[in-house]
């Protein structure tokens, strides 16, 4: 494990048959998952046909901002297959949807799963419907009728915050949901006075969609003879939303079951809890049968918490040799029309702890405004304020490094951070790098001299070809409790693993992260099989079912790997412990005598007399012959919570070349090379970073979700938002160093968030390199582009 | 948004399009999709069902140049006229049926101000609208604008969409207008003259 | 008001009366348990849905199931044939071209009709060709791969290429 890749050419995948049982972890094997997924025999939850099923839909809200006066159903409710229609009146006090991060100056505001007498933006809940059949509920919903009192809308933040701006709640005085800041101000403000330069940029990291290709859905059945409520939906962390769900619609936590089926993509967007899933909870109970509800894409457009949102403005202090002295930002950030599951963590601790990017940077300060906004709730979309910070960072680090006129490589390598661990400016402290070996890997590359010389040719002859570098870092593997806790968590960010060797010596692993995509039936069955020395394909594994799984915190912030393989780690430890004092008891030696290796213990000195783990598991069941005081069995539980995050890095370069004339940009190549520490699966690490990467240029190039003055949005659909086609990716160069984390016993960092995080700045830089220009704001479209190639060949502003 | 244009009428005086655009039962007749147009008393209280089944029992009345110029300036808009419509548009993949009331709120020779507001079952829109009309050398154009803010699922689609839906329905309108008129202009009997009396 | 259709799907034949409005795809997946096809956007924009009707490759979601009378379907579930996957299957499992799956089934109908009508597609085609087919997971990079993975294979076992059923 932990070999770095040979080049930049890919990794090849192998059967795991063809692989020995000690060189499992670390090996690209073929997923287990796939088979069922390449026939059709996946289950996605809108697969999920139950006896009796009945199927909902929800009315949405047309307008941004506006008081309901009335809302008239009996037109729906008189059609023949319509069993109800119901609004916020119809229930006893809807539910409020609660957040679950706090900060000292959170105004927290209610978020009921139906609105009431005021809806805050285009989606908003308003009205549910139960039907016999899908079509029909659809077109009852039509005809439910809405009177609005129409209000004035805003959707940017910087503007929400504005004096004239119209109020999304009444209690959240000029729209401001908190203010929040890290660093040292005044040391800050020290280290601009004694700078010899100072660059200044504002940038706008725009709002995305995620858009996972299934749209959210979920199936609820209610047994009312023993209160039990069981929900299979769409969800990335079913503990969690048992958890929220429970309080929610006030049913008891034990009686009710959250379970994923296969998902199909979550990016973020199927963390939080929605209202929609409650409600279909509830229709449920309401009729004691099973209830369906399934988004319409243009439903997830509308209510997919969105991500990003940031308006920014940063300040870099940097001296005549090019050390960067200070680094100041100041942030307002875009939240929504209320706060969703972890909203308020994600533009202040996810982003204002990374503001020291790969840099030692003596004096940093941020600080954060989130606004009130009449989209819907942003949440934490792949990569979560982590990729808006390293793009702040990045952003400057290519104007500072033109400022002080070095090679952009050359004065991020000034820069860099040498000694590890190392603790920013910004609270957090870097468990282990190498930044230069990423840095250096890329430019071998790229040809990187070459490469400085073509483009001067190029330009010589009209051509504008531009490189872009970005040297990311991350925060993952979400992470030690204690320290979320003291942030602002209202849960513990620990992960359960529960393993069991039955009786036969095969091994079924239980995880509380909740996979959709990432492969890892197939990396935790590595994991276990490694640790227990049996066969890979003796360890099952079950994840994504509250019925099953002890407790769990579920799959977001690059997490599974670091925390929840790490708990398997710690479960297979204790197994295998416990199987040697077995051992040592049959094969009458001491404990201390007995040696473990691929899954054979045997006495110290002579091999022969062994005993595998797998014959051992039997032995615990039967229990005919145990140590004194132990019990039967052999199975182990774990809460792994790690003493911090990890942090994942490395250096992503774009090569571009930009048609001045038409806006066009041609990614030529893209070179990732990343340290994600040990890796499991080598090819699952390349396919993360591989779609991570074009997320990230989908971002740069194509997407954004703009609403009009009234915040109708006008990207709702998929002709409208551009979620990267197969042409619009390039072919990706990866690479990758492996320094080891120390946090954890797999030296793992986590890698699912890293090509998102690392590209868009990769890419506009390139750009903004290529024409000369200091900025060009994203997604750089054509016409964009044009105008800032034009004004820049004028020699006019950019 | 904002959509503006101007259209061209050959063969046409000032007076004629001004009465024609006037006329509620023309414009009802050009407008695709229109299913009514009729005047109200209060706009924010229409019966748009009641208005739909009387519109289908009865019989339009006729329109120029067979109509009585007299009865058409007299069933004409008026300025502070409040009239409910009920218009289908194909919009995408959706075909809302907006349910419209529009306010006259300027009337005066050549110059026409309206404003107004349509919902269907999943979007709406509001607006306000104008339009002159100026002698040409061989007619008339009308120069008019919109400017108008759509909800819900139409505005989801985007000026992509609806810019092409406005301009169809514009163009079919005014095609429509200038068949209707081109009849007019035919007349020896001295309709033309008996219009220009009721400007 | 429903209409009777005769549908050949992987090759059994189905009988059924349909509502004229009712789309092919919510045929498949709702009355007849086809589930492998999916819905990612109901308006041809993704590609999930995407079968062969009469061996051409289509979006479900924009045929109306009275449209497809008579016809042969191959969804997904047709693409194995006696537990063998179909070449494309194993170039997909090979090269790692799908992580949750969902665009999947309609990226493999899309990607065998391309191998049918070119055997050997250079990767520029192979993006073309899969450009009304969505993926939000792998980048497509691992998709080409799997792509180019199953043209070989195909070419080296002519008769294997046969096995779509359709
Ligand atoms: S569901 Fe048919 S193309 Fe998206
Ligand atoms: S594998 Fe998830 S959308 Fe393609």
């Amino acid at each position: 494990m932990g070999a770095e890749s040979e080049s930049g050419s890919g990794v090849q995948s192998v059967d795991p048959d063809d692989v020995d049982a000690a060189d499992i972890l670390g090996s690209a094997i073929e997923r287990r998952e796939d088979p069922a997924l390449l026939t059709g025999d996946a289950e996605y939850t809108d697969d999920i046909e139950l006896p009796g099923m009945v199927h909902m839909t929800i009315k949405r809200s047309r307008h941004a901002h506006a008081r309901i006066e009335n809302i008239d159903t009996s037109e729906a409710e008189a059609m023949d297959g319509v069993i109800e229609v119901f609004t916020a009146a119809d229930i006893e006090a809807p539910g409020n949807l609660p957040t679950g991060w706090l900060l000292d100056s959170l105004e927290q505001v209610d978020h009921p799963i139906l609105a009431e007498d005021r809806v805050r933006y285009q989606g908003d809940a308003l009205a549910v419907v139960v039907a016999e059949e899908r079509y029909i509920a659809h077109d009852a919903t039509d005809r439910i009728d809405v009177d609005y009192d129409r209000l004035g809308a805003v959707t940017e933040p910087s503007e929400a915050l504005a004096d004239d701006a119209p109020a999304v709640h009444d209690d959240a005085s000029g729209n401001v949901a908190f203010d929040w800041d890290i660093g040292d101000a005044e040391k800050t403000d020290a280290a601009f006075d004694d700078a010899d330069h100072v660059v200044d940029l504002d940038l706008e990291n725009q709002l995305l969609i995620p858009n996972a290709m299934e749209p959210r859905a979920a199936v609820a059945e209610y047994n009312p003879s023993n209160d039990e409520l069981a929900v299979h939906m769409t969800s990335q962390n079913p503990h969690l939303h048992r958890l929220l769900m429970s309080g929610v619609i006030d049913h008891p936590e034990h009686k009710l079951q959250v379970r994923a089926p296969d998902v199909g993509g979550g990016f973020g967007s199927k963390i939080h809890h929605y209202a929609d899933e409650a409600l279909v909870a509830l229709a449920a109970k309401r009729h004691e049968r099973p209830v369906k509800w399934t988004a319409t894409r243009t439903e997830t457009y509308l209510t997919d918490a969105q991500g990003r949102g940031h308006d920014t403005h940063a300040e870099m202090a940097l001296s005549d040799d090019g050390d960067i002295l200070g680094f100041r930002v100041d942030t307002a950030a875009n939240l929504g029309a209320y706060l969703s599951t972890f909203a308020p963590a994600v533009p202040t601790y996810l982003y204002g702890t990374l503001l020291s990017g790969q840099y030692d940077i003596p004096a940093i300060y941020c600080s954060v405004t989130g606004a009130f906004t009449n989209v819907p709730p942003v949440d934490a979309y792949r990569g979560a304020g982590r990729p808006e910070a390293s793009f702040v960072v990045e952003r400057m680090i290519h104007r500072a490094a033109k400022e002080v006129g070095m090679d952009p490589a050359e004065f991020r390598r000034r820069n860099f951070v040498e000694e590890f661990p190392y603790q920013t400016q910004v609270a957090v402290e870097y468990d282990s790098g190498d930044y230069e070996k990423t840095l250096d890997r890329a430019l071998d590359l790229l040809d990187y001299d070459e490469l400085r010389e073509r483009q001067e040719a190029a330009r010589a002859e009209g051509k504008y070809v531009g490189v872009g570098l970005s040297a990311y870092i991350e925060a993952c593997g979400l992470a030690p409790s204690e320290l979320a806790g003291e942030l602002g968590a209202q849960a513990g960010l620990w992960e359960s693993g529960l393993v069991r060797f039955h009786p036969s010596g095969k091994v079924t692993a239980y995880c509380g992260t909740s996979g959709h995509g990432q492969g890892h039936d197939t990396t935790y069955a590595q994991i276990v099989a490694n640790e227990l020395g049996v066969d890979y394909e003796d360890v099952e594994v079950v994840e994504g079912d509250t019925d099953e799984i002890p407790q769990g915190m579920g799959t977001y912030g690059s997490r599974s790997a670091a925390v929840g393989g790490s708990a398997l780690v710690k479960s297979s430890q204790k197994l295998v412990e416990k199987a040697k004092r077995i051992a040592a008891h049959q094969l009458e030696a001491a404990p201390e005598d007995i040696e473990f290796e691929n899954g054979d213990f045997h006495v110290a000195g002579a091999p022969d007399r062994s005993m595998h783990i797998a014959e051992i598991a039997t032995q615990a069941y039967l229990a005919h012959d145990m140590p004194d005081d132990m019990e039967p069995g052999l199975e182990a539980t774990s809460f792994y919570d790690p003493d911090n995050f990890v942090f994942p890095f490395g250096l992503h370069a774009a090569v571009v070349e930009v048609d001045p004339d038409t806006g066009e940009i041609d990614i030529e190549r893209y070179v990732a090379v990343d340290d994600v520490g040990n890796q499991i699966n080598p090819k699952i690490v390349e396919g993360q970073i591989h779609g991570g990467v074009a997320q990230g240029i989908g971002q740069a190039l194509y997407e954004g979700a703009e609403y009009d003055d009234n915040g109708q949005l006008v990207t709702g659909s998929m002709q409208d938002y551009t979620v990267p086609k197969a042409e619009h990716i390039p072919s990706m160069e990866t690479d990758s160093t492996c320094t080891p984390s120390p946090v954890n016993p797999l030296g793992v960092k986590g890698v699912g968030e890293a090509g998102t995080i690392a590209a868009p700045q990769a890419v506009v830089n390139a750009v903004c390199d290529a024409l000369d220009v200091d900025q060009i704001g994203m997604p750089m479209k054509a016409e964009r582009v044009w105008r800032a190639a034009n004004a820049a060949t004028d020699g006019g502003e950019h | 948004m904002e959509f503006d244009g101007t259209f061209g009428l050959a063969d046409v005086t000032t007076e004629e399009v001004w009465l024609a655009l006037s006329d509620p039962v023309m414009i009802k007749n050009a407008l695709p999709g229109c299913q009514f147009l009729v005047e109200v008393d209060n706009p924010d209280d229409v019966d748009f069902d009641a208005l739909e089944e009387a519109a289908a029992e009865e019989e339009d009345p006729a329109t120029l140049p067979e109509a009585d110029p007299e009865e058409v300036a007299e069933r004409g808009l008026a300025q502070g006229g409040h009239y409910a419509a009920l218009v289908q548009v194909g919009v995408g993949s959706v075909k809302p049926r907006f349910e419209t009331v529009v306010t006259i709120d300027r009337r005066e020779f050549p110059e026409m101000d309206a404003s107004g507001q349509g919902s269907a079952s999943d979007s709406s829109f509001e607006m306000d609208s104008g339009m002159t009309l100026v002698e040409t050398d061989d007619g008339v154009d009308v120069e008019w604008w919109t400017e108008a803010d759509v909800f819900g699922r139409v505005a989801q689609m985007g000026q992509r969409v609806i810019n092409p839906v406005a301009n169809r329905v514009v163009g079919r309108f005014f095609k429509q207008v200038q068949k209707e008129l081109s009849d007019v202009g035919d007349e020896s009997s001295g309709l033309r003259d008996r219009i220009s009396s009721y400007i | 008001m429903t209409r009777d259709i005769s549908l050949t799907v992987n090759g059994t034949e189905h009988e059924l009366s349909v509502e004229p409005r009712a789309l092919l795809i919510s045929v498949l997946r709702d009355e007849l348990d086809y589930t492998g096809p999916n819905v990612g956007c109901e308006s041809s924009m993704c590609g999930a849905c995407t079968v062969h009707l009469d061996g051409e490759a289509v979006k479900s979601c924009t045929v109306l199931a009275v449209q497809a009378d008579g016809c042969d379907v191959t969804t997904v579930e047709g693409l194995a044939t006696d537990g063998e996957f179909h070449p494309i299957q194993q170039g997909f499992q090979e090269e790692h071209g799908l992580q949750c799956g969902y665009c999947t089934p309609g990226m493999m109908m899309t990607a065998t009709e391309l191998l049918d009508r070119n055997p050997d597609p250079s990767e520029e085609e192979i993006r073309e060709a899969l450009e009304g087919n969505l993926c939000r997971c792998t980048g497509y990079q691992n998709i080409v791969r799997a792509v180019e993975n199953a043209a070989e294979k195909m070419q080296q076992e002519p008769a294997v290429a046969d096995g779509g059923g359709d």
